[in-house]
C-alpha cells in the first residue's frame, strides 16, 4: 500500500512540476512583454524568453525582434535592441 | 493492471487541476467595485481629455487648467459631463502614497521586472516635479500632467484585468495625488 501511494507521488510530481515551470515561463513572457511595451519598444508579444542571470534576460518577440532585458547596478530596467 | 489505472485517474486529476489558467487576483466587490471598474477602466485608455477635465473643478493649481485646454477642445460636451462625475468621485475611497506604493508592490496583477521599469518610470516623474518646484521652468505643469497622466494609464492598463479593485482605487485617488505632486508645499512634505 506504502509502495503504491510512493509510486503514485512520484508520478504526480514528475507531471506537476513541469506545469508549474510551464505557468512561470507564462508569467515571464507575459512580465517581458509588458516591460519592452513601457519602454515604447516593439514587440507584440514575448514568444521566447532565455534566462541569463537573475533579472537578465534574452527575449524574441512575435515580430522577430530581440532585446535583452535586464537590471542594472543602478536598479535601472533596461532594454536593449539585440 | 488496477494499480496502473488507479495512478492514472489521480495524476489526470491532479495535473487537470494544476492547467487552469490563474483566475484575476481580486474579483470586484458586487456592491462598491463594479459600477467604478466598469467606468473607471476604459476612462484612462479611451478618453484621456475626460479626465483631464475632472481637474478642472478641482482647482488644484493654475497651470493645470491651462495643459487641457486644446486637450477639451474637441470635446465640447466634456465639462457637462465632468458635472455629474464629481460626487462619484469624491464618495470613492482614496489611496494615499504609502497605501499605493504598498497595494502596487504586492498586487500579483503585475510581474516583478515591470514593477521595477515602473518604479524608475514613477521616480524619473517625481525628479521632474522636484526640478519644476526647485524654479526651474523647463517641465511646465502641462507637461508634468501629461506624464502623470500617461503613466497613470499605464499602471491601470496593467491592472484593469486582473486587479480591478487596485485600478478602481487608483483611479478614485488620480486626482488626490496629483494634488499632492502639483502642490509644491505638499510635495515638499512628501517623503519620496
Amino acid at each position: 500500500m506504502t509502495k503504491r501511494l510512493a509510486h503514485s507521488l512520484l508520478v504526480i510530481a514528475c507531471l506537476t512540476i513541469p506545469v508549474f515551470a510551464q505557468q512561470d515561463e507564462k508569467a515571464l513572457k507575459k512580465d517581458l512583454t509588458a516591460v519592452i511595451a513601457l519602454q515604447g519598444k516593439p514587440c507584440g508579444e514575448v514568444v521566447s524568453v532565455t534566462v541569463l542571470k537573475q533579472n537578465d534576460y534574452a527575449a524574441t518577440c512575435k515580430d522577430g525582434n530581440k532585446y535583452h532585458v535586464y537590471e542594472n547596478e543602478k536598479g535601472r530596467v533596461v532594454v536593449d535592441k539585440q | 493492471m488496477r494499480r496502473a489505472c488507479y495512478s492514472a485517474v489521480i495524476v489526470s486529476l491532479l495535473s487537470a487541476a494544476c492547467m487552469h489558467d490563474r483566475k484575476p487576483e481580486t474579483q470586484p466587490s458586487p456592491a462598491a467595485g463594479t459600477p467604478d471598474t466598469t467606468k473607471a477602466a476604459p476612462a484612462p485608455a479611451a478618453k484621456p481629455p475626460a479626465s483631464s477635465t475632472k481637474a478642472k473643478p478641482k482647482g488644484q493649481d493654475t497651470p493645470a487648467p491651462t495643459a487641457h485646454t486644446p486637450a477639451a477642445k474637441p470635446q465640447p460636451a466634456a465639462p457637462a459631463k465632468a458635472q455629474p462625475a464629481a460626487p462619484v468621485q469624491t464618495s470613492a475611497p482614496t489611496l494615499d502614497l504609502e497605501a499605493l506604493k504598498t497595494r502596487l508592490k504586492e498586487t500579483k496583477a503585475i510581474g516583478l521586472m515591470t514593477k521595477l521599469s515602473l518604479k524608475n518610470q514613477v521616480d524619473d516623474l517625481l525628479d521632474e516635479f522636484r526640478k519644476h518646484h526647485s524654479g526651474n521652468p523647463t517641465p511646465t505643469m502641462a507637461e508634468l500632467r501629461r506624464s502623470y497622466d500617461l503613466l497613470m494609464m499605464k499602471v491601470l492598463s496593467l491592472l484593469q484585468d486582473h486587479d480591478q479593485r487596485l485600478a478602481s482605487d487608483i483611479v478614485s485617488s488620480r486626482e488626490r495625488i496629483w494634488g499632492l505632486l502639483a502642490d509644491p508645499k505638499k510635495f515638499a512634505a512628501l517623503q519620496v
